[in-house]
């Protein structure tokens, strides 16, 4: 190790949080070990939030992240509001403070939303899954507000439960995520399922001042919707608010290196970091995206360079509709793709999909194959027999 | 130790396949076949299946 660390703090524990303190243990950092983790809960899967726990209609079990045995002291329902660079502290939310002399930033986001009216809700957390999903077994009638993956996924676990469910989404469902092609499947799949979706953008949300009254959905056309709960999926923000006074940021955006290195003693992973691309920094707001950030970044807060850079190969699925789509590549892809195979006997209508031409993209619709084959698939170096 | 597996709730996924390829592999009809399940304490082995565990989406995989 190059540098002599005897006091690691991780701020925030998702999948990020936890990865870092099990990659810094395994390169062989034996020091003390803090984890600020702002939820009251032990991790979990953030992606079953809007998939088995909304479909599942008979449990309610998170999915918690197997323990982990990297020792830290954890201090569960924490939060860290400001950070001092020239003492080296972290601010708590209880007044107190913790020093550092190394920092991990994997503090995540949130879901932004339009109000805080309680009728409207947004899915960040488990708590939050689990306030909606308390609220959906009254079958109200549901206006989701976005069109993406997260609404998407709620809008079929909310037809599972039985609620009359309307969508609000500016063009094609699923396109900007995945191109026009598999965004169509998913939209008919929708429809079939009877989700009326509107096609329009949001002007404003009105929210009666009392938590009972009507909260209605005022689009840009001057059409208005109304219903008993709105669900907002329009998109996350990363939980930098505790930063905003330490000089870390840059127009309000934390940014790293190739190796999640924010400095010499700070590094940061998961849906806070942005990352240098071709095209400027970016978010890369994905599950698997977390964890190898994760690994790379608390490396190179050990090694520095040593550390190899990140090299991440972007993997996403969605299950929504009956449909499963896990994709590699890129995306979202315009045009058709080629059926390179389909499903054996237990699911004949399961599909695998590759887009020939410039770009390297791959699907599987329902089909399972493992992620480093579908990558093959997506590169054109495997075809299954 | 060992790898344990809640087949109801695998999905196939394979990402444990990418980190574990030793130790892990799904079939021809997408079934998830662990093919060392006692692996070492400390060992590389047990290092992988602690990546594997971690990486699942639906926490499927365990190590006891
Ligand atoms: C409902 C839902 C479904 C998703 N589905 C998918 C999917 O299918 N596939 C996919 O690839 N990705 C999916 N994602 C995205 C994926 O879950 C995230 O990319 C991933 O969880 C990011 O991990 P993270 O550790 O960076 O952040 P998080 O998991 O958000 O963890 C950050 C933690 O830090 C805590 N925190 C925040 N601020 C502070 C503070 N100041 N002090 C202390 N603690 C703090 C937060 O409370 C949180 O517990 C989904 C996300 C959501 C919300
Ligand atoms: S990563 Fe999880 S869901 Fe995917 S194949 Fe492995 S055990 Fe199954």
């Amino acid at each position: 190790m190059d540098r002599n660390y005897d006091n690691i703090v991780i701020v925030g524990y998702g999948i990020a949080g936890m990865t870092a303190a099990d990659t810094l243990r395994s390169h062989g950092y034996q020091g003390r070990l803090t984890i600020v983790g702002g939820e009251p809960h032990e991790p979990y899967s953030r992606p079953a939030l809007s998939k088995a726990m909304l479909a599942d209609v008979s449990t309610v079990e998170p999915q918690y992240l197997p323990a982990s045995d990297h020792g830290a002291k954890v201090l569960l329902g924490s939060r860290a509001v400001a950070l001092d660079l020239k003492r080296n502290t972290i601010t708590l939310d209880n007044g107190e403070y913790i020093d550092f002399d190394g920092l991990v930033i994997a503090s995540g986001s949130t879901a932004k939303r339009f109000t805080d009216h309680p009728r409207e809700f947004a899915v960040r957390s488990l708590d939050d899954a689990l306030r909606l999903r308390t609220r959906l077994h009254d079958q109200p009638n549901v206006v989701i507000l976005g069109g993406g993956p997260l609404g998407m996924e709620i809008a079929s676990g909310a037809r599972n439960i039985g609620c009359a469910v309307t969508l609000v989404h500016r063009g094609l469902p699923m396109a900007s995520h995945l191109g026009p092609y598999l965004g169509g499947w998913c939209t008919e799949a929708a429809r079939a399922r009877g989700v009326e979706l509107i096609d329009g953008r949001v002007a404003e949300v009105y929210a009666p001042d009392s938590a009972d009254g009507p909260i209605t959905v005022c689009l840009e056309s001057g059409q208005e919707v109304g219903g008993d709960v709105i669900v907002s999926t329009i998109g996350d923000a990363p939980e930098g608010d505790w930063l905003a006074d330490s000089g870390l940021l840059t127009d309000g955006r934390l940014k790293v290196d190739t190796r999640g290195r924010v400095n010499e003693h700070i590094v940061a992973a998961g849906d806070i970091a942005w990352l240098p691309t071709a095209d400027g920094h970016e978010r890369q707001p994905l599950w698997t995206a977390a964890i190898e950030q994760a690994k790379t970044a608390s490396h190179a807060l050990l090694v520095g360079d040593e550390a190899p850079p990140l090299n991440f190969q972007s993997y996403f699925w969605t299950e929504q509709f009956g449909l499963t789509i896990r994709v590699s590549g890129d995306f979202p892809i315009h045009g058709e793709p080629e059926v390179v195979a389909r499903g054996q006997k237990a699911n004949p209508d399961a599909l695998l999909l590759r887009w020939n031409g410039d770009a390297q993209s791959a699907a599987a619709v329902g089909y399972r194959i493992a992620i480093p084959k579908l990558r093959k698939v997506a590169t054109g170096d495997f075809l299954p027999s | 130790m060992r790898i344990e597996l809640d087949q109801p709730r695998c999905e196939g996924h394979g990402l444990c396949e990418e980190v574990a390829p030793d130790l892990v592999h799904l079939d021809d009809e997408g079934e998830l076949v662990i093919d060392i399940a006692e692996v070492e304490a400390g060992s590389n082995e047990e290092h992988h299946a602690q990546e594997a565990v971690r990486i699942c989406p639906v926490t499927a995989l365990s190590l006891k």
